[in-house]
């Protein structure tokens, strides 16, 4: 006797009792759809922030001055310096002042995104200017009181028509220059594009000291090398490493993805307790199945069956059984995946997309299998064991 | 000629608590091949016993059983089960067919142990079904048959595998009279054609259909030799004080 005889009398058995199979299958069901849902969502997750990563540019360095050297204060020249110096690493440099406060657009108040930046600072993040000119060298050196403003003030307030009029900024009236592109798919308040760069030499007017810049590498792949000569040089100024942090867009993005990847994992986790329950409920019927058929198995016993023809018909029976809630939770995962994506991209206003990894399905279906096999393993010993006469005469 | 089923002081005890039950005590006796032999008793008599131990679903505790020459009593579960596939065919009292299988799915079982391909098989099972007169039910499921037609189910499933012995455990048991001799004749039938057949029975008026009658009372031989001898039907304890009661 063979597996496939064992599996096409698994197969009858399986669709001559269809209701009890589905109840039987259910826990599988669940927890193959559940699996395939979250480690869908995991990936869509880590897609979504790896695309917002790479948008703020997977090729810059941020230094942060955190205070006061102790013998030496850092100047904007000296970060010039430094990025100059190590051109083999280091290729552009913009300080970034963040101003928090609030926009005045005459009488109208708007908490914007107000950064005060170099004149590469736009070539640095990609950004494009879609009317009137970028910031210059020129208003950095005098520190002009102008400004350039994100797609969505330009909308807002001056109907599409920017230049040339002014806004106020922590007390200080500035002239808009030029008007970027718009970044996002929409305009929205608190967006991408609500947003605002000033020089940073008029910026620090207002906020004080400059304490953070934005560096990029000349080679993406070379990113480590160049941080360690970014760490390299600050600590020759400082003679310390407690006043300076020099962190990368691409080992934050490897931080987040490593968290994603542990919180799906454990979300992942709890719903295979649910293939293990279903695992159990597969003995459960088992077990009574191997009580129910006791007569069955005697007779086949009688008629020639060795223990284990009876042992691998059961086994099969098993496997066949989580096998096929192995497939359905599958397709279900999938469906549920494809209606996530709907409503998170509808809710978010993002592009987040639920797609369950090939690895994830082949795992759940194997994981499914064995589980089958598992806890089929009991109920078909105790079936191949029963004793022929008085199996036979079993009622 | 040598005997195709020989028990040589084959004893069975079973422990039930402190007590052992004796079920065979001592019983010796031969069957011929070609033989058609009725094993006779009351219930308690031991012939469950001897039926269970000629059928290989059990082993002697004590003594020789030798069926074809082998000693069934030095083999594993698996051997047994091998030895019940080639050499027994059953038939039940209770019909044992398998109620969610038709007609040749039934049949076909032992052919699936020995291994059978799957064509060969089919057709095996078709023939033998024909021979009992069920040719024209191949694919009916044994609920939708008569008890008479299920136990020809089972004959023809006792039957596909060509095996030694036939062994038919009170086949009309649970038959009404007039099937009951339609199955016994198909039973002479079969031992014309060469077959050996033990029939288990404690009905006297069945036993004599055989030509031998070996009768068991309290897990021992009391009777052995042909079914048309008078003392075949009439214990000797009962024709000693007179009784004449037919068990």
């Amino acid at each position: 006797m063979n597996i496939l005889e064992s599996l096409s009398l698994a197969v009858k058995n399986i669709v001559s009792s269809k209701t009890r199979t589905l109840l039987t299958m259910l826990g599988i069901i669940i927890g193959v759809a559940a699996v395939i849902v979250i480690v869908g969502l995991g990936n869509g997750l880590e897609g979504y922030v790896s695309d917002s990563f790479s948008s703020m540019g997977t090729n810059t360095l941020t230094v942060m001055v955190l205070s006061r050297g102790s013998t030496r204060t850092m100047e904007v020249e000296d970060v010039y310096g430094i990025v100059a110096e190590n051109s083999q690493y280091l290729d552009l440099c913009s300080p970034t002042v963040s101003l928090s406060g609030s926009v005045k657009v005459g009488a109208d108040t708007t908490s914007s995104s107000v950064t005060g930046v170099s004149e590469d600072y736009f070539s640095i993040q990609g950004y494009e200017v879609s009317r009137g000119r970028g910031l210059q060298y020129s208003d950095i050196a005098t520190r002009t009181k102008v400004c350039v403003v994100g797609a969505y003030l330009d909308q807002a307030y001056f109907g599409g028509n920017a230049v040339g009029q002014t806004l106020r900024v922590g007390g200080q009236s500035l002239t808009i220059v030029g008007v970027l592109e718009q970044q996002a798919g929409e305009l929205e308040e608190g967006g991408a594009d609500d947003c605002l760069f000033l020089p940073y030499s008029t910026a620090s007017r207002i906020s004080g000291r400059v304490s953070s810049y934005v560096v990029t590498v000349p080679d993406e792949d070379f990113l480590s090398e160049s941080k360690a000569a970014l760490e390299d040089a600050l600590y020759e100024f400082f003679e310390s490493d407690d006043f300076y942090t020099v962190t990368s867009m691409s080992e934050m993005l490897e931080t987040m993805t490593s968290m994603i990847n542990l919180l799906v994992l454990v979300l992942a986790g709890i719903a295979a307790i649910s293939l293990v329950v279903g695992g159990i409920g597969i003995m459960n019927i088992m077990l009574v199945s191997v009580t129910e058929r006791t007569r069955e198995i005697g007779i086949r016993k009688s008629l020639g069956a060795k223990e284990r023809y009876i042992m691998q018909q059961f086994v099969i029976e098993a496997a066949c059984t989580s096998a096929l809630g192995g497939i359905i939770g599958i397709l279900i995962g999938y469906g549920l995946s494809a209606a996530a994506t709907r409503v998170v991209t509808s809710l978010m206003e993002a592009t987040l997309t639920v797609s369950p990894s090939a690895g994830a399905v082949a795992l759940a279906f194997g994981i499914s299998v064995g589980i089958g096999i598992l806890f089929g393993y009991l109920p078909a010993k105790k079936a191949a064991a029963l004793n022929p006469i008085d199996a036979l005469h079993y009622d | 000629m040598n005997a195709l089923i020989e028990f040589q002081d084959v004893c069975k005890y079973y422990h039930m608590g402190d007590t052992t039950v004796v079920a065979a005590d001592h019983i010796s006796f031969q069957i011929r091949k070609g033989e058609f032999v009725a094993i006779v008793g009351s219930s308690g008599s031991g012939k469950s016993t001897c039926m269970n131990i000629i059928g290989c679903l059990d082993v002697p505790s004590e003594g020789t059983y030798l069926l074809d020459g082998r000693d069934v009593g030095q083999m594993n579960k698996n051997k047994l089960a091998e030895i019940r596939n080639a050499l027994l065919g059953f038939i039940f009292q209770q019909y044992n067919l398998l109620p969610k299988l038709n007609l040749v799915e039934n049949v076909e079982v032992p052919l699936i142990y020995a291994g059978v391909p799957r064509a060969e098989r089919r057709e095996r099972a078709r023939i033998a079904l024909e021979m009992v007169g069920l040719g024209d039910k191949l694919q009916h499921k044994p609920s939708q048959l008569s008890g008479g037609q299920q136990q020809r189910v089972s004959i023809a499933r006792a039957l596909v595998g060509e095996p030694a012995v036939i062994l038919a455990d009170e086949p009309t048991g649970a038959l009404d009279s007039k099937t009951g001799r339609e199955v016994l004749s198909l039973l002479q039938e079969l031992h014309a054609a060469g077959n050996t057949v033990v029939l288990i029975t404690h009905d006297n008026s069945i036993a004599v259909q055989a030509q031998r009658i070996i009768r068991l009372e309290d897990g021992r031989v009391v009777y052995d030799g042909p079914s048309n001898a008078p003392e075949a039907v009439v214990t000797p304890r009962a024709a000693g004080t007179g009784g004449g009661a037919s068990a």
